[in-house]
């Protein structure tokens, strides 16, 4: 158990560490989120309610966050290529499902940081001056980030341990991510003051039904799919 | 860790491949090897491009599966007890296995706490000391040349104190002063009792280095010699017209 927790810190510090200094991932990502949230941004002004909107604020985010979130997921196997560290890695005493949750962990903490500097940038521009819950926001954001993370993190070893072309990475994991985008959207525009906490009718949201019912989902989808990766992490590497 | 006593371990194999088979696609890389290095022995692993050296090593490492066959590091099995094989292994591979963001002395720690080591700072601190890196312990990896980086791949594997170590073209890209030193460090861990497993193509050194040469031809182990039994210079000059004429 000590050589599971030494292991995990020991991966996920020299993970910040590297990416802090090789500067390779957080700004690229910033620069992107921020290129999406002004896109759109400057498409609201010609909308009937005027220039943002919590509703197109609750787009721009999780747009913002999927595809620049996607960058970091391509980067976590990258990195452990150069110089072989992979063969580092893989020969350590620790097994396949330690080293997931330790990349995972690493995804999280860089995705954290990420959504830390554009959300504020999404609520300035799109004049959303009311969040329901601020705690309510984080837990969605965490759920939302532990989904990306949690697959992103299986298919970028699967796609740099087995030389698969890095598009596909992309193509899988915004694919599978569908499913959860629909609570996560639901309780976004819930906390921005957008929707009322239940919503009745035919439409995909209607099918969320609540606030309470879309985060479920959103944990039921996490846990799943962590769940899954984890047992799944060595058979990739076996391939590899 | 394990419930072999030292006077086990010297007479028995710290590194033992039985009957290992590896094909790419269908095409045989190893063919049936067997080859068991005692503790206290380095072993010279000579062969021509393609013999199968590097995909042996490999196998060892437990980076690649054999398709048949058993490996076994200091009494644990490969396949059934991997981590605990693993623990055993250091590797000195083409590519040298460390971060180029880090520094000299954080890439060692780094190594040290994925093993569990417990003392990591002051044993990076010592291995710094004995490859001669200590100058550059504060160096960023990615700026030491090609010497000094492998100097560091050294270090790095012998940071958790391996019984087994692995070491696949050590002395390429050295100059004499890098040769040297390798050799003596080299030399210090078969004299604590070690067991190395040496790919070569410099066949002098390598000789220098071992008491008993193995060489693999097209995945089959034709000749296993200690090299109190063969002449070295003839052995060499027979070995470079061999692969000269393998190319």
């Amino acid at each position: 158990m000590r050589d599971f927790w030494a292991g995990l810190r020991a991966i996920i510090v020299k993970d910040i560490v590297v990416e802090f200094r090789a500067r390779q991932v957080l700004p690229t990502m910033v620069v992107l989120g921020m290129l999406i949230v002004f896109i759109l941004r400057i498409v609201s002004e010609a909308g009937p309610s005027g220039p943002g909107t919590a509703l197109m604020g609750a787009a721009a985010l999780w747009i913002a966050f999927l595809f620049s979130g996607l960058l970091a997921q391509e980067r976590s196997f990258a990195v452990e290529q150069q110089n072989g560290c992979i063969d580092g890695l893989l020969m350590a005493p620790l097994d396949a499902g330690t080293l997931y949750l330790a990349k995972l962990l690493s995804n999280i903490i860089i995705l954290s940081i990420f959504e830390g500097i554009v959300v504020p940038i999404v609520l300035i521009a799109f004049h959303v001056r009311f969040v329901n819950s601020w705690l309510g926001l984080i837990v969605v954001l965490l759920l939302g980030n532990f989904a990306l993370s949690g697959v992103g993190t299986l298919f970028s070893a699967a796609v740099q341990l087995t030389r698969t072309r890095g598009s596909l990475l992309s193509i899988v994991v915004l694919v599978i991510l569908m499913p959860v985008m629909i609570p996560a959207s639901f309780a976004l525009l819930v906390l921005f003051g957008a929707l009322p906490e239940e919503v009745a009718g035919s439409s995909s949201l209607a099918f969320v039904g609540s606030f309470e019912s879309a985060v479920g989902y959103m944990v039921a989808f996490d846990a799943i799919f962590v769940a899954v990766s984890w047992l799944l992490f060595g058979l990739i590497l076996d391939e590899g | 860790m394990h419930d072999m006593t030292p006077t086990d371990r010297l007479t028995s194999a710290a590194l033992s491949v039985s009957s290992v088979r590896k094909a790419f696609a269908t095409r045989p890389i190893l063919r049936k090897v067997d080859l068991a290095v005692p503790a206290g022995e380095a072993v010279c692993l000579c062969g021509a491009n393609g013999a199968g050296k590097s995909t042996l090593l490999r196998i060892v490492a437990g980076l690649l599966r054999p398709d048949t066959g058993r490996v076994a590091v200091d009494g644990f099995d490969m396949r059934h007890r991997p981590e605990a094989a693993r623990r055993q292994l250091g590797l000195i591979a083409h590519a040298s296995m460390v971060y180029p963001e880090l520094t000299v002395h954080e890439n060692l720690v780094f190594a040290a706490r994925l093993y569990g080591v417990s003392d990591g700072t002051e044993r990076g601190e010592e291995l710094l000391a004995d490859t001669g890196l200590i100058p550059f312990a504060y160096d960023r990896a990615g700026v030491l040349s090609r010497g000094l980086l492998q100097r560091l791949a050294i270090a790095r594997a012998l940071v958790h104190r391996p019984v087994v170590l692995l070491a696949d073209e050590p002395f390429t890209g050295l100059d004499a002063d890098a040769t040297d030193r390798l050799l003596a460090v080299f030399r210090r861990f078969v004299d604590a009792g070690g067991a190395l497993l040496m790919a070569t193509h410099d066949i002098r050194v390598g000789l220098v280095c071992c008491r008993r040469v193995v060489v693999l031809d097209r995945g089959i182990l034709i000749f296993d010699a200690g090299t109190d039994q063969i002449d070295a210079d003839r052995f060499a000059d027979d070995y470079l017209s061999y692969a000269r004429s393998m190319t």
